[in-house]
């Protein structure tokens, strides 16, 4: 008797097993959809941005030529990039004491602090700018407030300028940088700490000597998140920028509602496209090399 | 001894004053933007001069607010639908699989999330063109349903992974076929992550701009595109007083997940 069940039993284990090892198709329609609708579109972007010049001709990589070659417009592939690494390292500087401040002091306030860095992400990013738009003004509430405390004789002109376009993309992208960056530092072990300071490291010591190595890779995760959603954002540009940061999403945006240069703005589009498949390579990169670690 | 702990308290105040900084710094634009729907001006400022709802009677005037709004719920609500028939199965068909194959599959449909959203919508105007569906409701689902799928996939994936093998085991154990162990079993153990994702997917299409942006007609288009333009051609306290209304729809959809399911499913 007993080994008819045991016989059963293992019967319905391989069974189990078998229907875990089988190939589940149900993946199939997500994946269609997205080769579609996805992969479909931005492959035809490609063969669009090197469209002949004229029917019937070679593929043709002249507007890539045109990109790499007009001082303008290296100009702005500069400037896209330049961007995009200041309010990386920015957020960084600005984050990380954050993140620190949220998993080693923030203590009970610490569920009222996470949703004040959340909150932001549920409004919108044209509230927010508008947001900055009353602050920043001439008239508005910091000119205001920095000349009644007599710090500034006249208003500042910080609207429309790089500086303003900085201080919107630090505050849509900071968030990102903090809640990057406090799970990994949730997992330091404080012990580590704790010997540095034993053996006679001083709190600044033991601070860049052990726990911001042992942090690294949340700082190294946020920036590369940072850096790709900043090279692909525009909103704040054009209503922060007052047309003085154009970067090539600003350009693509431009090119699309002005000029109609189809295919340029495709090649603008791809070299975006290819901006960020490299972060992600050098992410997945540094993935891995950390799972190589002991 | 008393000495060390003062010190130690000191050490501490930069780093608190730093954070308190820090968080006016993000909560300033949006409480000045709320503040601001409330004058009774005409500029748009914070009201020190009484209080009034006359901004929020022109939205209630201005056509193209409220016809965007209903479009961007609508359009939020379905796409994530959509979004949920698709990644739920193939969560569930690729969450446990070792084989390098899923993988790559799991990363390709993840993968929209990591591409500038302007890219995806340029592209997929002129290949949705040329398929004969022009701009219209449909264009827009079918973008935004791109953009939502990793959202939904990446919270159902996290949230199935650490769920483990053993419930649904033990119910195929007991008899369950495939279907019923799905309804009864799986689903609802991983719901907690489809309502996060879902709720992802709509606030990040409620606020989608640079997807949108390529799609809208005089007739269909979304509220952050009929803000823009009117914030390119206008300048009135009646965008704060929409942006306080979007908001707040936003703060209601996550209380009613919050409500159901808990925060924590959004930590995935």
């Amino acid at each position: 008797m007993q080994t008819v069940d045991a016989f059963a039993a293992q019967r319905v284990e391989t069974k189990v097993i078998k229907r875990r090892v089988r190939p589940s198709l149900l993946y199939v329609p997500a994946l269609i959809f997205l080769c579609l609708f996805f992969l479909a579109p931005l492959m035809e972007n490609v063969l669009r941005s090197v469209a002949p010049a004229h029917e019937g001709g070679a593929i043709s990589l002249r507007f890539y030529t045109k990109l790499i070659s007009d001082p303008y417009y290296l100009r702005v592939i500069a400037n896209t990039l330049k961007v995009s690494f200041v309010t990386t390292a920015i957020c960084a500087v600005v984050g990380y004491p954050v993140a620190y401040f949220l998993v080693r002091r923030a203590g009970r306030f610490g569920p009222v602090l996470l949703f004040l860095l959340v909150a932001p992400l549920l409004t919108s990013i044209i509230m927010r700018t508008f947001g900055w738009r009353i602050l920043l003004a001439r008239h508005g509430m910091v000119n205001e407030t920095l000349q009644a405390l007599h710090l500034i004789d006249r208003p500042l002109n910080v609207l429309n300028s790089a500086g303003s376009v900085y201080m919107g993309l630090v505050h849509v992208m900071v968030p990102f940088m903090v809640l990057s960056i406090t799970p990994v530092l949730q997992g330091v072990d404080r012990r580590l700490e704790e010997s540095a300071r034993i053996l006679g490291a001083g709190a600044v010591r033991t601070f860049l000597n052990v726990t911001l190595p042992l942090s690294i890779e949340g700082i190294v995760t946020g920036c590369i998140l940072v850096f790709m959603l900043t090279n692909g954002s525009f909103v704040t540009m054009l209503l922060l920028g007052g047309g003085q940061v154009v970067t090539l999403p600003v350009l693509i945006f431009q090119q699309f509602s002005l000029t109609q240069d189809i295919g340029f703005a495709a090649a603008m589009g791809n070299l975006l496209l290819f901006i960020v498949l490299v972060c992600l390579f050098v992410q997945q990169r540094f993935a891995s090399g950390r799972g190589a670690r002991p | 001894m008393i000495a060390l702990l003062r010190r130690a308290g000191v050490a501490r105040m930069p780093l608190s004053l730093y954070n308190l900084l820090f968080f006016t710094f993000l909560v300033a634009p949006i409480i000045v933007v709320v503040a601001a729907s409330f004058t009774a001006g005409n500029a748009i400022t914070v009201p020190y001069h009484g209080v009034s709802l006359r901004w929020y009677r022109r939205l209630i005037e201005y056509r193209p607010f409220i016809d965007s709004l209903m479009t961007s719920v609508y359009l939020a609500l379905s796409s994530a639908f959509v979004a949920i028939l698709l990644a739920v199965p193939a969560a569930i068909a690729l969450g446990r699989s070792r084989s390098a194959v899923a993988a790559a599959l799991t990363t390709f449909l993840l993968a929209p999330v990591a591409i500038p959203a302007l890219v995806i919508g340029f592209s997929l105007l002129y290949f949705l063109s040329s398929l004969g569906i022009g701009v219209s409701f449909v264009a827009l689902l079918i973008a935004h349903t791109v953009i939502s799928v990793p959202y939904v996939m990446r919270t159902v994936l996290a949230v199935y992974r650490n769920v483990g093998i053993n419930f649904e085991e033990a119910a195929a154990v007991l008899g369950a076929n495939r279907w019923q162990r799905f309804y009864f079993v799986t689903l609802p153990l991983i719901s907690p992550g489809v309502f996060a994702g879902a709720l992802f997917a709509v606030l990040i299409s409620l606020d989608n701009l640079p997807v949108s942006y390529f799609f809208g007609t005089a007739n269909v288009t979304t509220l952050p595109v009929v803000m823009l333009s009117y914030l390119q051609n206008q300048l009135d306290p009646a965008i704060a007083s929409i942006s306080t209304v979007q908001m707040l729809i936003a703060i209601g959809l996550l209380l009613v997940v919050e409500r159901t399911y808990g925060l924590r499913a959004l930590n995935a």
